[in-house]
């Protein structure tokens, strides 16, 4: 019996003599190799699974939203924007066939023109009718569950962070010629974490010095991503209170406060917070004095105690400068102390200045340069197997 | 040794952390773990392979051990207001008397700990990039490291697993920035016809080389004066092109309505280009330079305007404040354009699609956790302290059910 021959898609003549055969030609796809008996291109069902979620409910997620954030948790299993509401939902189908509309006009009237100029013409169209359907298109605000970008965790949601001009507007205040706002102060009055205006300030600065040294900045990629964020706004408005972006006097829970303690406690005896911390630790101190702004509580009990305005900022005065007293006085005495430590001997030409150096302060590994055995010779071990060289700090 | 699976396993959907539309599609059909039918090893086991899959999968085993911590960070918001009114004491008072507190005071919500158990990993520089969507994937942001364009307190930092202290500033080059986050690039129709038209004028450069040549210098010189339809139809297309450009850019709408006009004119000369004429082509060109002479004209004449102000107070309708105002936002409006110009005009040396848009599915992905404080403008970002859990919020970005994040937590607690 002859073998079996598969039936060519080429043409024998040409197939034969393949060096004159240019590469171009194009050839129908087959649906398998020829040697294969299974049907490999077949799309599993996993595959396809995929497919239709990402062309069904997964189709809103590709572009943002214009104007809004675009989470996965504003839609239903569907696809369909939960706190889409009525008006949005027809402005939005008016807009796709007006857009349909404009690519068959489009088409129709360019076909002389090439490829190039359509395309052009379209964007040019789009850009014109854009403006006059942004009204139309104005979804509500989102809700705490509009801003999950993860539904399976309901713990975690996308939380706002500074506009533009609420961070320029904190710059602003704190490098202000004539009364320029200290940190703290600004903290309280924009409500946003010390921490938090720190790096704004930090941030701000740097911008201002890249725009004075001609650097080009990422202009394009600030409008994308805070239109995709959600934002606190500033309010440009002087009477009226800003929005507060975060809470300010966040507690840090103590490690010694993790257990629970029986106390017995007489009946009779008023146990406040003071010495509820003491039962846990005799350092602890109460929550009074360990968030960031302790001056807000005092002012507060101030309030509390009937005291004018004008009282209250004189003693808030007061309260400030006996601080910034105090913290200098231990500035200075830190200062003298480690002038006492040493011990000078004066000599003709040059003095000896004696350091006491402990045993002690060699540290756990016995290798701290405050110890001893620093300066006499102890090896590196840098070259040693298994020693980590990545810095741990860096000096900014 | 063994094969390692598919990144992105359509049969084994893990999550991973980049902006994909396989995590998209991983993190929508996640739901609580299976806890009927396993042995709490077998949940544990899951559990964790699932989650260690999504945070630091780039990072070995053994060293993310060392790196788990069981005393999870957290804080309380307090109410200085309370504080101030209240000394704790209120608390206890009267309870030993028999009074009994019904409701009185609202529970606060719980603190989900277990959702932090991978803070520690956060922490990472990596990680932190990713974070502040610097980069598409942890593994992008950890080849920025290592390729050098990171600093840290404005030192280059090429280490990815450098852990961040609270305070450090890092940067990444706004370049790697626009490239990470921006539509990748594609090989369009009109990119196709650049390259063509490029590769035949090269041909042509090389054949006159190879033949020297024999027209006289006059005929060569009329060539010039009488280019070919083709060349005029490239300066058409680059003439058209810098109106998009300018377009793109936010000028008023005046301004815009005659550069439409031109636009339109240079579309039909394109669509015409065959009977263009040189001198056509030219005053097109100059056209082009007149309207955005004017514009520059009328910058210059705004800024002046708003100095002169300042000598002519009294007499003026507007007030200093205004005026200073005016000014301010003019010059922002200015200083936007430029550089929004410089990274959005057509070039093709560009790694990103341009003009520059962001690239499919970021929207999904794009939040910043509280602990990060960024500037986009300059591309840099501060560590402002480790994610804490707070009542009702873990700033760990996980996309996994409480549930799984207790059975990841429970693996690493065993043998502690």
């Amino acid at each position: 019996m002859p073998p079996c021959i598969r039936p060519s898609n080429v043409s024998s003549s040409i197939a034969s003599c393949s060096s004159i055969r240019p590469r171009s030609i194009p050839q129908p796809a087959r649906a398998a190799r020829d040697f294969s008996q299974s049907s490999s291109r077949q799309i599993t069902k996993r595959r396809r699974q995929f497919y239709q979620w990402l062309n069904g409910p997964g189709r809103a997620l590709k572009e943002p939203l214009p104007g809004s954030t675009n989470y996965l948790g504003a839609y239903d299993r569907f696809g369909n924007l939960i706190r889409a509401d009525n008006r949005y939902l027809t402005g939005r189908k008016k807009k796709e066939e007006a857009e349909e509309g404009e690519d068959e006009a489009a088409s129709k009237s360019g076909q002389e023109a090439d490829e190039t100029d359509m395309t052009e013409r379209r964007l040019d169209e789009a850009a014109e009718n854009e403006d006059k359907k942004q009204e139309e298109l104005k979804l509500p605000p989102e809700s705490k569950e509009d801003l999950r970008p993860f539904p399976g965790n309901k713990y975690f949601q996308s939380q706002p962070v500074l506009s533009e001009d609420l961070r320029e507007a904190i710059y602003q205040a704190m490098v202000d010629p004539v009364s320029p706002m200290s940190l703290p102060a600004a903290s309280v009055h924009f409500g946003v974490s010390n921490e938090r205006i720190g790096a704004v300030y930090r941030l701000k600065h740097m911008e201002k010095e890249w725009i004075a040294k001609g650097k080009t900045l990422a202009i394009p990629y600030r409008q994308a991503v805070m239109d995709m964020l959600p934002k606190t706004p500033y309010v440009s408005d002087k009477n009226k209170r800003p929005i507060p972006h975060e809470p300010i006097n966040d507690l840090i829970v103590h490690p010694a406060t993790r257990q629970q303690l029986f106390v017995p406690v007489a009946e009779s005896r008023v146990f406040t917070r003071v010495d509820a911390g003491k039962a846990f630790d005799n350092n602890l101190l109460p929550a009074d004095e360990r968030i960031p702004h302790p001056e807000m509580v005092q002012v507060e009990r101030d309030t509390l105690s009937g005291m004018s305005a004008a009282e209250r900022f004189e003693r808030a005065k007061e309260r400030l400068l006996t601080q910034i007293k105090e913290k200098t006085e231990k500035e200075e005495a830190a200062k003298e102390a480690e002038k006492a430590a040493l011990t000078r001997v004066p000599r003709r030409r040059w003095d000896f200045v004696i350091q006491n150096v402990s045993v002690e302060s060699v540290g756990k590994n016995g290798r701290d340069h405050r110890g001893v055995g620093w300066r006499y010779g102890l090896p590196h071990e840098d070259r040693k197997k298994g020693q980590v060289k990545i810095p741990t700090s860096v000096e900014a | 040794m063994r094969k390692k699976g598919r990144f992105h396993s359509l049969k084994k959907l893990r999550p991973r952390q980049d902006w994909s539309r396989w995590s998209l599609y991983s993190i929508s059909q996640l739901n609580r773990p299976n806890t009927a039918t396993k042995t709490y090893f077998q949940q544990k086991w899951t559990a964790k392979s699932l989650t260690r899959a999504y945070h630091g999968e780039q990072i070995r085993e053994k060293v993310w051990k060392r790196l788990f911590k069981r005393n999870l960070p957290a804080v309380v918001p307090m109410d200085y207001k309370h504080l101030a009114r209240y000394d704790g004491s209120e608390q206890a008072a009267g309870r030993g008397a028999g009074r009994d507190i019904k409701g009185g005071s609202k529970t606060p919500p719980m603190t989900p700990y277990m959702q932090m158990t991978y803070y520690p990993i956060e922490r990472r520089l990596d990680s932190a990039i990713f974070r502040s969507l610097f980069a598409s994937s942890v593994r992008q942001a950890r080849q920025f490291c290592v390729h050098g364009l990171v600093k840290v307190n404005g030192k280059k930092m090429v280490y990815p697993g450098y852990m961040l202290n609270p305070g450090d500033l890092f940067q990444v080059e706004p370049s790697s920035v626009m490239y990470a986050t921006g539509a990748p690039k594609k090989r369009s129709s009109t990119a196709r016809k650049v390259a063509k038209e490029k590769a035949t004028a090269r041909a042509d450069e090389w054949n006159q080389k190879s033949n020297p040549p024999t027209t006289p210098e006059v005929q060569r010189i009329t060539a010039r004066e009488e280019p070919t339809p083709a060349e005029l139809k490239t300066h058409l297309q680059t003439l058209m092109q810098d109106v998009q450009a300018v377009l793109n850019e936010e000028v008023s709408a005046k301004d815009k309505q005659k550069f439409r006009a031109l636009r339109q004119q240079i579309r039909k000369s394109i669509g015409l280009w065959k009977t263009a004429s040189p001198e056509s082509v030219s005053t097109l060109d100059s056209q082009f330079e007149f309207l955005k002479n004017a514009i520059n004209a009328r910058a210059a004449q705004d800024a002046a305007e708003a100095s002169n102000a300042e000598e002519a107070e009294s007499t003026s309708l507007i007030s200093e404040d205004d005026k200073e105002k005016l000014r301010e936002a003019f010059e922002k409006l200015k200083l936007e354009t430029e550089h929004t110009s410089a990274w959005n005009k057509r070039n093709a040396a560009a790694p990103y699609a341009t003009p520059w848009r962001p690239r499919d599915y970021m929207s999904a992905f794009a939040f910043i956790p509280r602990y990060l404080e960024v500037n986009q403008n300059i591309c840099a970002a501060v560590y402002l302290r480790h994610p804490v859990a707070r009542p009702g919020l873990a700033e760990v970005p996980t996309p996994f059910h409480l549930e799984t994040g207790q059975l990841a937590f429970n693996w690493y607690l065993r043998r502690r």
